[in-house]
């Protein structure tokens, strides 16, 4: 450990190891630690029964950024779009299929609504056009107008003209969609309950706001950055395994001659004179470095790694006072088999299956959130990982990964999440699946639950919030982490912040590391 | 046809149209304003409801009234008083209360009992209310640029916008800009511990909206609040003598003194156009009155769809004007009153009752009061602010008794059921039992009662769903997204043809910017 390293990079997730080869590459020397045991941070699958493999966080397989992977010489891991990107459970025995390929989505909307079988091809092409905007402004550092230098207003008015370039009233339609509720902007267009309600959930995950909330039309063109045509959910999986993209960054990163040190957590960031010198690990050694790169979350970062006394009390405010607010929940389920029976086709679970028909369902299961409650009728969004990628679990066995919301990692009565809560929520999420698919509960051999409380203790993520903090529009873009810092470097020399808490946020893989990492050389790496 | 000959027609004779009449009749325009009740003031009118009581029936405080129309219009000369509202007082149910009087000290001190720290945190979040409210003025005065448009005005306008912004330094910028997009109970509790403070002051944040003080976007109603003119106080509102329809007729009077012409009980039908362009306007009674220019003070969805055809406009307009929400949300409940209510938490007379009363004892109340409200119903214990205007202005009751203004919300126009008699009743019921919880003997002293509903506001002012702001304001509908995209310069497609309402730039409250600037715009387009 007394190796000199030009620059240490904290955590080995998607972010992590990207800031890591992208250093690599310019020839540093750097070191990334990791706490557990082995890379791939929220991506990570374990083995939560014997044999079954699934991501405790239920994350999809994000979004590579072309820019990244052009700059970094990564090839792009092979995708496969499911056929049924999105299916909503009406009632057992009856779904409604929103088909990638937007004649068959209409054609299964039509039995609903023949205006919104009308209406749908053309919203699924402009929210994919207006995300595509949303994936120019997430492959650069966020444009500031209030401190952009003179010197790159050039670049902010390319993200103009880039936003001109949608045409009039497209561009139009984008400035009034981001700051929207989704069910305004659905209510708008379509007629249609369930198909509502399945585009809305999209729109509030890992949020702790329902459907109405000001800023879900931005979260819902978020996690739509290069998605499919067509798809009104996820990017569509890695053909090879659910661990496809870390393992590429991580392969990169060694060809880079980055060291990479799993099971060795970070303590401290030793700060003198307000510059890094390197961190203290929790083993009590310490491994000195000029400049720290950490993709830990804001919070965790600037409150648990730095001795408050090198920060700017109005700094630790503004840390303080970010909205993490952790408010959903995973099911991991060990199938004996998929059920037969129920009408859910396995080319349904391929993809996303939602269990909430009505988006007044889903407001209402926000609403306990709001006042630190557990919803009584969750949300819940199920998936059989095991149908894209049979080796997750034994031959001919199954896993589904069930998403829940809203389990918030605040709890209003104090008694946190429990042994007692969490079974009682596992059973609720486990008696609505049967419902929509009976049969459901005979074939379960074994689950495993997660709460915030859980990703909290597991990946050290603050409130158990999956996003490194809640993507509303005052924590996006340049206001992410904190206003003032949204460039990846920090008022201590050698400091750099690069995990999804920064620009561009979860889900984008490797996009805050990479940028950060840009920035670091950008500055110079002298003593 | 009438004989006398107009340059400019005004359709509907509220504040805004009142205060554009006024602009172009002082540049010489022969104008004529249009106002289909039998008097002006739209929203913001007196009258006497039951014999003797005399009620701001609507709109009951001013704060925004721009002061270079004050100014420029000369209004004190015709009438414009407006008496400070000197306090607020939360009562708690505890039996304590929160209050903030028009005395600074007095309110540190008041605040002080219930937490130092946020007495200590007001101070700051007063100035940077200031700041806040200075950073947005400009933009308020100005006509919003189009930014799909490559003409040289709009160009110049984006860069001036944007020039504005980066003026501000980084600090305020990005304060602004989170103003602009959080709830107002996130912005406030990254300020202040104490709950009925919190609640107090969110409340402003949802007036006139369908949100929540945690739905995001509220916070920007709060600070559209903040910017009365008497800067510094805790909540800087103002009574008009008379009622605010004497704003009304002292804006009418400046108006009729600068050569325009008013007739009420004259209601426009439709505006006429031929060929793509303004000949003028048929009223009901079917008499039709010619000027080359028209210019509408009502919402978007009557300037677009119910004074013109609209196939006589592109359709993405009219998508635009179908998407614009409206969306109701309050009520007003008007009592009179044999005598003073008893305050339990302030028991007697006192400087008290000349001020307001909120009804906000927690942001979770007021969450709650917006929940049902989301599933189609009204508050059973909802949002109320409450004045006394008789305290104030005793001309406005008989001797010894007084008239009480509520604000209720929410009341979704779009109730589940409808409006029905009884659910009005219901809704009269349920505000008054609320505040009786604070002051039992109001319901003894009830003499008559006046409730209306968003759907009694529509009926009565003609306001879309009763929108008092003539369309929300939320983000997505502000600056040049109000009412629609590319349309938001005070103009229409059609020649000749013009908006001034609050669905405009900027929009909301007893302001009259909407109709200054649109005022300006139309003599700038026939200057050049």
């Amino acid at each position: 450990m007394n190796d000199r390293h030009d620059v240490i990079v904290i955590g080995a997730g998607a972010n992590g190891l990207a800031a890591a080869a992208t250093l690599g590459r310019a020839g540093l020397a750097v070191i990334v630690l990791e706490q557990s045991g082995a890379v791939g941070g929220l991506q990570r699958t374990v083995e939560f029964a014997p044999g079954f493999h699934a991501t405790p966080t239920a994350a999809d397989d994000g979004w590579l950024p072309p820019a990244m992977a052009r700059d970094l010489g990564l090839g792009v891991p092979v995708r496969t779009i499911p056929d049924i990107p999105l299916t909503v459970a009406l009632a057992p025995g009856d779904v409604l299929p929103l088909a990638r390929e937007s004649r068959a989505a209409a054609e299964a909307i039509r039995r609903h609504s023949a205006r919104d079988a009308a209406t749908w091809p053309a919203f699924t092409a402009q929210l994919h056009k207006l995300a595509g905007f949303l994936a120019v402004l997430y492959q650069r550092p966020a444009p500031d107008i209030a401190t952009t230098g003179l010197r790159d207003l050039a670049s902010l008015l390319r993200v103009a003209l880039g936003l001109r370039a949608l045409g009039r009233a497209d561009m139009a339609e984008f400035l009034r969609i981001v700051p929207m509720s989704v069910r305004e902007l659905l209510d708008d267009r379509f007629e249609c309950e369930a198909l509502k309600a399945a585009v809305a959930a999209g729109a509030v995950r890992d949020l702790r706001q329902g459907p109405r909330s000001g800023g879900t039309g931005f979260v819902l063109l978020h996690y739509l950055v290069g998605a499919a045509p067509g798809s009104v959910r996820d990017r569509g999986y890695c053909r090879d395994g659910p661990e496809t993209c870390v393992a590429a960054l991580d392969a990169l990163a060694r060809r880079n001659g980055v060291t990479i040190r799993t099971d060795t957590a970070v303590s401290r960031i030793l700060v003198r004179d307000d510059a890094v010198t390197g961190v203290a690990l929790a083993s009590g050694a310490e491994v000195s470095a000029p400049r720290v790169l950490s993709t830990a979350d804001p919070a965790a970062t600037f409150l648990g790694l730095v001795d408050p006394v090198w920060l700017d009390p109005e700094l630790l405010h503004a840390v303080r006072n970010i909205k993490f607010r952790g408010a959903a929940a995973v099911v991991l389920y060990a199938l004996d088999s998929l059920p037969q029976r129920g009408g859910l086709p396995a080319a349904s679970l391929a993809g996303v299956v939602t269990l909430t028909p009505q988006l007044d369902a889903l407001e209402r299961a926000a609403d306990a959130a709001k006042y630190g409650n557990v919803s009584e009728h969750p949300h819940v969004e199920i998936s059989a990982p095991s149908i894209r990628w049979p080796a997750v679990a034994p031959p001919g066995k199954h896993v589904v990964v069930a998403r829940v919301q809203y389990a918030p990692h605040c709890l209003k009565d104090g008694n946190g999440w429990d042994g007692a809560r969490r079974e009682a929520l596992a059973d609720r999420v486990s008696h609505l699946i049967d419902t929509a698919v009976p049969g459901f509960l005979d074939r379960v051999l074994h689950r495993a639950m997660f709460t915030p409380a859980d990703f909290e203790a597991r990946y050290g993520v603050t409130e158990g919030a999956l996003t490194h903090g809640e993507l509303t529009l005052d924590q996006v873009l340049f206001m992410r982490p904190i206003p003032g810092l949204a460039h990846y470097a920090t008022p201590l020399t050698g400091l750099y912040l690069g995990g999804a808490g920064t620009h561009p946020g979860p889900g984008v893989m490797g996009g805050g590391g990479w940028l950060a990492a840009r920035r670091l050389l950008q500055d110079g790496t002298g003593p | 046809m009438t004989a006398r000959r107009y340059d400019v027609i005004v359709v509907g004779g509220g504040h805004n149209g009142l205060v554009a009449a006024a602009y172009l009749a002082r540049a010489g325009r022969r104008v004529l304003v249009l106002e289909r009740r039998s008097m002006v003031g739209g929203a913001a009118v007196t009258e006497e409801i039951f014999p003797g009581f005399k009620f701001s029936v609507f709109s009951y405080v001013v704060s925004l009234l721009r002061p270079e129309i004050i100014r420029e219009l000369d209004l004190p000369r015709h009438g414009l008083q407006i008496l400070p509202l000197e306090s607020t007082v939360t009562p708690l149910d505890n039996g304590d209360y929160l209050a903030s009087w028009a005395d600074p000290d007095e309110t540190r001190r008041e605040l002080c009992r219930h937490s130092p720290r946020d007495a200590e945190a007001m101070a700051v979040f007063g100035r940077l209310m200031q700041h806040m409210a200075m950073a947005v003025k400009p933009i308020l005065g100005m006509v919003p640029p189009d930014p799909g448009s490559l003409a040289p005005s709009d160009l110049a306008g984006l860069l001036r916008f944007g020039r504005h912004m980066r003026g501000l330094g980084p600090d305020r910028f990005h304060a602004l800009f989170k103003l602009m997009t959080m709830s107002s109970a996130d912005y406030l509790d990254e300020w202040f511990e104490c709950g009925p403070l919190k609640a107090t002051k969110s409340a402003s944040g949802i007036i006139g909206t369908f949100l929540g003080p945690r739905s995001p976007g509220t916070a920007y109603v709060l600070l559209h609040h903040y910017m009365g003119e008497i800067d510094g106080a805790f909540r800087a509102w103002g009574f008009q003598k008379g009622g605010t329809g004497a704003i009304s007729d002292a804006i009418a009077g400046a108006a009729r003194a600068l050569g325009a012409e008013i007739r009420t009980d004259a209601a426009v039908e439709r505006v006429l156009v031929r060929s793509g362009r303004v000949t003028g306007v048929a009223l009901v009674s079917g008499e039709e009155v010619a000027a080359p220019v028209v210019i509408s003070g009502l919402d978007p969805r009557l300037t677009f769809t119910q004074l013109v055809d609209p196939d006589e406009l592109p359709a993405d307009l009219v998508e635009g004007v179908r998407r614009f929400k409206f969306r109701g949300s309050s009520a007003k409940v008007n009592l009179a009153l044999a005598g003073l209510p008893e305050f339990t938490c302030l028991p007697g007379p006192g400087p008290h009752l000349r001020g307001a009363f909120s009804i906000s004892p927690s942001v979770e109340y007021l969450e709650r009061a917006y929940d049902d409200a989301k599933y189609g119903d009204f508050s059973r214990q909802p949002y109320m602010d409450i004045v006394i205007p008789s305290m104030i202005d005793p001309g406005m009751a008989p001797p010894g008794r007084h008239v009480m203004s509520i604000f209720v919300q929410y009341a979704p126009y779009a109730r589940t059921g409808g409006w029905t008699d009884a659910a009005r009743d219901a809704l009269g019921d349920a505000a008054v039992q609320t505040l009786a919880r604070y002051a039992p003997n109001l319901p003894s002293l009830v003499l008559h009662r006046q409730v209306l509903t968003p759907l009694d506001i529509e009926r009565i002012t003609g306001l879309s769903e009763g929108n008092i702001f003539q369309g929300e304001l939320a983000l997505h509908q502000l600056f040049f997204l109000r009412p629609v995209p590319a349309w938001a310069k005070y103009r229409t497609p059609i020649e000749g043809y013009w908006q001034c309402g609050a669905g405009t730039h900027p929009g909301g409250g007893i302001m009259g910017a909407s109709g200054r600037l649109a005022a300006y715009e139309l003599l700038g387009s026939s200057a050049r």
